[in-house]
């Protein structure tokens, strides 16, 4: 994976890495409030079956991870467990943010204890909006996810900076 | 003698104009605290608010439970009667300010059911599992002190709900085993129920929802349906 | 009050004296283990502070706020229908229950009464939330045991029902299906022949559940004698609902306190257990949902002709006055008091919710039980985080 870290991986070799990434994600479930249970029903229940988009919901931590669906309502004092969680997952990481709550506050736009949006402690790549989003509507938002990842360049993405393990 | 001011019975048409199990209540609270019960207040077939005085509020208590049949602790809370000072609703609250109409001169406090003389008033219930009737405490908070003795060792329940008023409005609760904050963050400042607790995201955006009480076009009268 | 049996007292007198910490011949190093925010045992985000002595429990800390979001400063700044959509999102499960109390609250201080066909209506969704709150616990529980095929089960039979909620209300999660004065649509066609169909999937999801699990060796020494609360620590603690019947009270807001609601006119029963362990709490709850299912299809079957409306202003301000409503909720006792001033937004509400008092009593019940025991307990006292915290 040398060619990754130096930036000058051959675009069809990029393509290939990239079909494997998309068909392969680990998603996290962050469920915080209400929208985790429409989550469940996406990622647990025989109705929806999210493993046939490739998608793979049982890591048993953040480290195992590529994707993590935010759904619910961010409190602040959620956030910098958040924070963290999002640190402890390995590149490339994306995050989609569910329901409008995690989006930007949703009702409680006003609240004194409720982050406006996760989108202010960490980078979301995916905005699934509705109160509460509908299975079907998570699901496109992993499928745009994941047209997303096939178009990336993985050189583009890493910059040339080396991958430090420790 | 009976200092009852539960003379202000709404008659509800088709409930009994009497009320003997919550009146009973009532008389059982007199017969033990005697001075010790400010007010009182009934509606027949649906509730009962009797206001003690601070020095009776855990006694109170136990009489509730231990003579009375109410062993039941439904909640116990708080409630702030000043009237805020960014309004009384909607029309007149933060939006306004925003555009610049001043604020209003500040009204007078008023109290609810079974009076009430202090900024902050206590209000706590009490079920009878067995008559199936309920009982609504309140109490007047010190203003100077803003210190009540704890329910804790009556009721297992009151921990958390003490810990929850101490939190949102700043009431502390002598003899609590632990009185810390329960839900906000640590480093929280002020007490977000109390009534002159502004709602930042308010005052820097104007209420998006306010449309919802503006005339419909074509509506001629706003208190239609009548 | 109750016959608890022989095996439940021993196991309370063991937890009690490991609670006095009289077990001293062994010496072992405390250790202070943390459960959560995150963590599939609290299924939602509680956080349990424990500090353990080997694998008992000498204290237990739940710190909850993870989910606080504010909703009765929220309240002092909604207009009561905004504060409707609101509360929808307290108890997510079984939001139109949640809706019930606070509009009977309203509708006393406005002195209005919703027309018969309306409350039938308002009885039919809530037990029909009741069921699609409740059969999740239901399949919930095992997985926390880890039986991994009633949850599965279970999503499968609530989505029925979540059909039914959807096609009546227009929302699957949360409906804001309750108006002051009445609801906002009547039932569409067909439905009520649809619902029939699905309560008896409902049933026969009952049966597969007690053939799966009830009878089950290893269901039975997880839960029986597990967690026992007996009915005066219940009571003193708040506890209500399931988990206050399953400790031997009688006590059903849907019979004892009837307001607005059309329960007095169905045949149903309330179910108590003596027992006051977590199999007595899965077993009431078990029962709950058959009772529900037969009581939607006697609403079905008894459903009123007429208006569902009754004659308000459009723009609703309610009269001075203070007020508590209480109804059962899947989750216990919700309740809401309501204090208005005369304007367009409550003065104060205090919202009661069930789970915050069901909850509260983990510090006393954790005290001298073993580690694996905590999921067990965590789970069949069954809360909901938006419950706790509010
Ligand atoms: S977006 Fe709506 S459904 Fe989702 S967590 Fe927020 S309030 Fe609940």
């Amino acid at each position: 994976m040398g060619l990754v870290e130096s930036g000058k991986l051959p675009k069809p070799l990029t393509k290939l890495l990239n079909i494997s990434r998309k068909y392969s994600m680990w998603v996290y479930q962050w469920g915080l409030a209400c929208c985790a249970i429409e989550m469940g029903a996406a990622f647990g229940s025989p109705r929806y079956d999210v493993m046939r988009l490739g998608v793979i919901p049982f890591p048993a931590s953040p480290r195992q991870a590529d994707l993590v669906v935010v759904s619910g309502t961010v409190t602040d004092k959620m956030a910098p467990v958040i924070r963290r969680l999002y640190e402890q997952m390995p590149e490339p990481k994306y995050v989609i943010s569910m329901g409008s709550c995690a989006n930007c506050g949703g009702p409680y736009w006003d609240s004194y204890s409720v982050t406006k949006g996760v989108d202010q402690i960490i980078p979301v790549d995916v905005y699934v909006p509705g109160c509460p989003p509908r299975p079907e509507a998570l699901l496109e938002g992993i499928v745009l996810l994941q047209e997303m990842v096939a178009n990336e360049d993985m050189a583009a993405k890493w910059k040339g900076d080396p991958l430090v393990v420790d | 003698m009976i200092r009852l001011s539960s003379t202000d019975i709404d008659n509800a048409e088709g409930a009994p104009a009497t009320d003997e199990l919550r009146s009973s209540l009532v008389e059982g609270l007199v017969a033990e605290l005697h001075d010790g019960v400010v007010a009182s207040h009934l509606v027949p077939g649906r509730d009962v608010w009797v206001r003690v005085t601070a020095d009776a509020w855990e006694s109170a208590g136990r009489v509730c439970r231990d003579l009375l049949g109410c062993t039941y602790f439904c909640y116990l809370s708080v409630i702030d009667w000043l009237p805020s000072p960014f309004g009384r609703s909607m029309d007149s609250s933060v939006d306004n300010v925003l555009e610049g109409v001043a604020a209003k001169d500040p009204e007078p406090m008023t109290h609810g059911v079974a009076g009430g003389e202090s900024r902050f008033q206590l209000i706590a219930r009490l079920y009878d599992v067995n008559r199936h009737v309920g009982v609504n405490l309140k109490v007047d908070v010190p203003d100077d002190t803003l210190t009540m003795t704890t329910w804790t060792k009556l009721f297992g329940g009151a921990n958390w709900h003490e810990r929850e008023a101490y939190e949102m409005f700043g009431i502390t609760f002598a003899g609590h085993p632990s009185l810390r904050k329960l839900y906000l963050p640590g480093d929280f400042e002020g007490y977000p129920l109390r009534k002159d607790f502004p709602l930042l995201a308010r005052m820097v955006k104007p209420w998006p929802g306010i449309v919802d009480v503006e005339a419909m076009p074509g509506v001629a009268d706003d208190e239609g349906g009548e | 009050m109750t016959a608890i049996s022989e095996r439940q007292q021993r196991a309370y007198i063991a937890s009690q004296a490991a609670d006095m910490r009289v077990n001293v011949e062994l010496e072992t190093e405390g250790m202070t283990l943390n459960i959560g925010p995150q963590h599939p045992a609290t299924h939602g985000t509680l956080r349990i502070i424990v500090k353990l002595d080997g694998e008992l429990v000498v204290a237990a800390d739940p710190v909850p706020g993870y989910m606080h979001r504010g909703y009765e400063k929220l309240t002092e700044v909604r207009t009561y229908p905004q504060v409707n959509t609101l509360i929808n999102r307290i108890d997510w499960l079984g939001s139109f229950a949640n809706e019930v109390p606070f509009i009977l609250a309203a509708e006393q201080l406005m002195d209005v009464e919703a027309p018969p066909r309306a409350q039938w209506i308002r009885t039919l969704l809530f037990e029909l939330s009741r069921i699609a709150n409740v059969t999740l616990f239901l399949g919930d529980m095992a997985v926390q045991l880890g039986a991994v095929t009633p949850v599965f089960y279970a999503f499968r039979d609530r989505e029925y029902v979540l059909n039914l909620i959807e096609s009546a209300t227009g929302g699957r999660f949360h409906p804001n299906f309750d108006r002051i004065g009445g609801i906002k649509d009547d039932l569409p066609k067909g439905w009520i022949a649809e619902t029939k169909q699905v309560m008896v999937k409902v049933n026969a999801f009952c049966d597969e559940l007690e053939a799966l699990l009830l009878g089950n060796e290893i269901f039975n020494v997880r839960t029986r004698g597990i967690g026992v609360i007996p009915p005066e620590v219940a009571l003193s603690y708040g506890m209500s609902g399931a988990n206050l019947r399953a400790s031997g009270v009688d006590w059903d807001h849907r019979r004892d306190t009837p307001v607005g609601l059309v329960y007095d006119k169905l045949d149903w029963k309330v179910w108590t257990h003596p027992d006051g362990d977590s199999f007595a709490r899965y077993w009431v709850r078990l029962q709950e949902v058959r009772e529900a299912a037969k009581m939607v299809i006697q609403l079905c079957d008894g459903l009123p002709p007429g208006p569902i409306m009754a004659k308000v202003p459009r723009i609703i301000k309610v009269p001075e006055g203070e007020a508590w409503v209480a109804t059962e909720n899947p989750l216990g006792e919700m309740g809401y008091y309501v204090v208005s001033k005369g304007e367009l937004v409550p003065f104060r509400v205090k919202i009661r919710s069930a789970s915050f008092n069901n909850i509260s009593i983990v510090p006393w019940l954790l005290r001298g039980v073993y580690v694996p025991d905590v999921i067990t307990i965590l789970a069949s006292l069954y809360f909901i985080l938006g419950d706790i915290d509010r």
